[in-house]
């Protein structure tokens, strides 16, 4: 059968919109030329002082330019950049799916999220020090009295994120114009990529028509700075700040988090040829998800191993079914080489032909977010038959021994595992397959 | 606290052994098997039913020196000092990444586990588990200010000076997720652990659904679902507060349902409910969860509508009481009473929050667990500090002043509302009492 003809089963899940807010793009067609091209988002952390912290001074951040237009397209009083952010992927894959006329109330969406509790500020560094600064002059004033400080408290309006709520939820379902199955999901750094399996779930449960799933991180506040700093996690890279993610590079030294947000519209084949969609992202194999016990933060060999499996096994895929692997690659000196070697495991002397990816290399680490990002980046590697490079691994690490390229790669790539894993013994794991008729390029956005 | 997780001595927990049965036909394809509760009435399911029997509530007044004085709203507070940490080496390391919250968890967690006779002793990757959480009540509310002020008059960047600072890993406790990897270590289910939270009130019932969607998929055969209503910081309670006034009595007269209540009553707790898969299970039965739906819309009324129109859609789901979220808020117990009762009207109603006040995020857990717990011994305890039934909820029936039979074997429609602002989720679920002979406690074997 031509590719023009071909069809996806119809009971297969579909990823036919997707939308980004990233350091290296505000839309998809940005994000990913700058993945094409190499172009980092990574910069120094200016907007606060990080003199003394021991690591962390790098961090990628959304561009000025991109930041003014989402709020000024997305933002509205009392909605916080988290969700404004959400807004904003969600709407670009509203449209890039071709959802953005109101559809029929004939039954409920599905609205996955993950979204990274800021702390009672929201994310702007400059209102971390403001609150603090509040903060230490009221315990001067009424100490930690708790009827002193609720008379305090009650001058102020307090926001539904001073108790992790928000309004996201009931907005979208006012866009959608049809009501939402709602799951806010977190499970650390693979929030992401759960939160699509839980939306593929609730499809294949038949309980939602089709899932909008959004994932939003801004957290560069001197709080959150200093905690990954107390945890050694982040970049100690020195030289030039486009550089300090270096994913598998023997000379990583940390993570960067980053400000970013994706969304992803899934739906059965079935739905979207209903809706006269027949080009699709990617098509949703399986997926692996597991939990550790063995250590709070520590990623462990036998369980990325056993998430990759699984996630192939459930997708009816072999090792040799997958031809690029887009990484986890936090450039953490423990993560990259337990991904690494559990890769090795599974997919033996094919490592050595395996061209593997890793966004993190420009966009830095979105924690939940990034799932959802990195798995924009996989869609279009599958449908573009291109494999985005890792600029940042200039010297290999041989202890990790996977092949990542300085440049694109162009090859035919029919088969995609995507990797997610975080703190807390979180492990997730997801088999991608090439749409029988991929969305062409012209058609993106 | 006893070393029997279960707590006291009138729970019905034993820790049965699990033995195969024959299976026919079940009632619904997923069962619970077991349930486990800490509020302000103690440890244990049992403890705190039998308080409602017994028109109890728990309350500590204003004014008084408990856990938040001065400030003018009574609470239902945990006494945390009934609440053990397991022992053991690997248990000791992971105290240190451990808050109040993970400590309730667990306790709650090894509750539910030995009702349903899992010593959690082996891995299973066919288990899981999902919390009901939020991360707002963390430890850092005690410590912040107080760093805060020190800050004021210290040299050193502010990002330097928390890096200094702040306590070792309290970034890493205050994290929702991280407080189901210890629930993982108590049970051994290694095969997903995820917290479905936010959304208030209607977070147990979402992550229950979650929970019936990962079995009912063939994904995992038992999940966990375990919830925490921590203590919340006066900033919490002053933005509850801020959205709609919280209640500022808790006598007589001022619970859910009544014509003099002022407001909803704050409160704390802990509450887990093990799910099965209806062909895996081989310890006892103690309900069977049908319908668990969750969902949001433009306005609170239109999900209630909803969510609980799917539940009763289902074959079998005529519902025989009907365990309310109560609410006790002026606003939402109208809402869920013009809401519910022309979809299910006619029922006995109860719900707990008279008794142990809003424990938010697992207020849902702990009125399953407690639903379970009536359908089991066949009774429906009544509203606590209810006295007078508000003529304006229409043709409501709330169970007042003694405990009310059930038809054996009996269905229980529950329901759970968020509350703030635009927070417009909502979700309910079907409960039907265990089939067949029932043992001393009254559970069923199958």
């Amino acid at each position: 059968m031509s590719e023009a003809h071909a069809h996806d089963a119809l009971e297969d899940i579909v990823i036919t919109g997707m939308g980004v807010v990233t350091p290296v793009g505000g839309d998809v067609p940005s994000f990913w030329a700058a993945n094409l091209e190499g172009r980092s988002g990574i910069v120094r952390e200016e907007r606060m002082d990080t003199t003394g912290l021991p690591c962390g001074w790098t961090a990628g951040l959304i561009p000025p330019e991109v930041r003014e237009k989402v709020a000024a397209d997305h933002g509205a009083p009392g909605r916080s950049w988290g969700d404004t952010l959400m807004h904003a992927a969600v709407e670009e894959a509203l449209t890039d799916a071709r959802l953005d006329a109101r559809p029929a109330a004939a039954g409920p969406a599905a609205l996955v999220y993950a979204r990274v509790w800021p702390g009672p500020t929201g994310s702007d560094p400059q209102d971390y020090i403001t609150h603090m600064a509040d903060l230490g002059e009221r315990y001067d004033t009424v100490g930690d009295d708790p009827a002193a400080v609720l008379a305090h408290l009650r001058t102020r309006n307090l926001p539904l994120e001073a108790r992790d709520l928000s309004a996201y939820p009931a907005e979208i379902a006012e866009r959608l114009g049809t009501a939402v199955v709602p799951v806010r999901l977190e499970a650390t750094c693979a929030g992401g990529l759960r939160a699509l399996a839980e939306a593929a779930r609730l499809l294949r449960s038949g309980r939602a028509r089709y899932a909008v799933v959004s994932a939003a991180v801004s957290r560069n506040t001197p709080y959150v700075l200093s905690q990954y700093g107390q945890l050694m996690a982040l970049s100690r890279w020195k030289g030039d700040p486009a550089l300090s993610s270096m994913p598998f590079d023997r000379r990583r030294t940390g993570m960067v988090i980053n400000e970013s947000a994706g969304a992803l519209i899934l739906e059965t084949a079935e739905h979207a040829a209903g809706r006269g969609v027949d080009e699709h992202h990617a098509v949703i194999g399986g997926w692996g998800l597991a939990v550790d016990t063995s250590h709070m933060t520590a990623p462990r060999v036998e369980m990325v191993e056993r998430v990759m499996r699984t996630a192939l096994a459930e997708a009816g895929a072999r090792p040799e079914d997958v031809d690029v692997v887009n990484a986890h690659g936090t450039s953490t000196r423990l993560n990259d080489v337990t991904e690494a070697r559990a890769l090795h495991r599974v997919f033996g002397e094919r490592m050595a032909e395996l061209p593997v990816s890793a966004v993190k290399s420009l966009t830095g680490h979105g924690s939940a977010a990034s799932g959802v990002v990195e798995t924009a980046a996989s869609a279009l590697t599958l449908c573009r038959g291109v494999v985005p490079p890792v600029p940042t691994c200039t010297e290999p690490d041989p202890a990790c021994d996977v092949r990542t390229s300085l440049t694109p790669v162009e090859r035919p790539v029919a088969g995609l595992l995507k990797n997610s894993f975080g703190f807390g013994g979180q492990y997730a794991s997801m088999f991608l397959r090439r749409p029988a008729a991929p969305r062409r390029a012209a058609s993106l956005g | 606290m006893a070393s029997d997780p279960t707590g006291t001595p009138s729970d019905p927990a034993t820790a049965s052994p699990r033995s195969d049965t024959a299976t026919a036909s079940p009632p619904s394809d997923i069962a619970v098997t077991g349930t486990g509760v800490i509020s302000a009435a103690g440890l244990g399911v049992a403890r705190l039913w039998e308080a409602m029997a017994a028109g109890k509530s728990f309350f500590e007044l204003p004014g008084g020196d408990g856990a938040a004085p001065g400030l003018p709203w009574p609470t239902a507070v945990v006494d945390g000092t009934e609440v053990d940490w397991p022992e053991g080496r690997s248990w000791a390391n992971a105290g240190k990444y451990a808050n109040q919250s993970a400590r309730w968890a667990v306790a709650a967690a090894r509750q539910a586990l030995a009702r349903a006779g899992i010593p959690g002793e082996d891995e299973d990757v066919r288990g899981g588990t999902v919390m009901a959480v939020a991360s707002s009540g963390d430890e850092l509310s005690d410590v912040m200010p107080r760093l805060a002020s020190k800050y004021r008059h210290d040299p050193r960047p502010l990002a330097k000076f928390l890096h200094d600072e702040v306590p070792d890993y309290s970034y890493i406790r205050g994290i929702p997720s991280q407080l189901g990897q210890f629930v993982s270590m108590a049970s051994g289910f290694r095969g997903s652990n995820v917290a479905a939270y936010g959304e208030t009130a209607a977070g147990g019932t979402g992550a229950l659904a979650l929970a019936a969607r990962l079995i009912r998929t063939g994904e995992l055969d038992r999940v966990l679902v375990v919830g925490v209503g921590a203590p919340l910081t006066v900033t919490g309670l002053a933005a509850v507060d801020q959205d709609e006034p919280l209640g500022t009595r808790a006598t007589a007269g001022s619970g859910p349902f009544d014509a003099d209540r002022s407001g909803t009553l704050a409160g704390q707790g802990a509450a887990a409910v093990l799910l099965e898969r209806a062909d895996k299970v081989s310890g006892p039965v103690l309900a069977w969860l049908h319908g668990c739906e969750v969902l949001a819309a433009a306005d609170l009324a239109t999900a209630a509508a909803l969510a609980v129109d799917a539940v009763l859609d289902a074959p079998g789901t005529a519902p025989t009481a009907w365990w309310a979220h109560g609410a006790g808020s002026v606003a939402l117990d109208r809402l869920e009473a013009l809401t519910v009762l022309p979809r299910a009207g006619g029922l006995p109603v109860t719900g707990s929050k008279g008794t142990i006040g809003n424990a938010f995020e697992c207020s849902a857990l702990i009125d399953t667990a407690l639903a379970v717990e009536s359908l089991t011994r066949a009774e429906l305890p009544p509203v606590g500090l209810l006295d007078r039934p508000d003529p304006g909820l229409g043709d409501l029936s709330p169970v007042v002043g003694r405990t009310l039979p059930l038809p054996a074997p009996a269905t229980v429609l529950l329901t759970a509302l968020t509350q703030g602002r635009r927070a417009t989720a909502a979700g309910a679920l079907v409960l039907t009492g265990a089939q067949g002979p029932t043992t001393d406690h009254g559970e069923a074997h199958r």
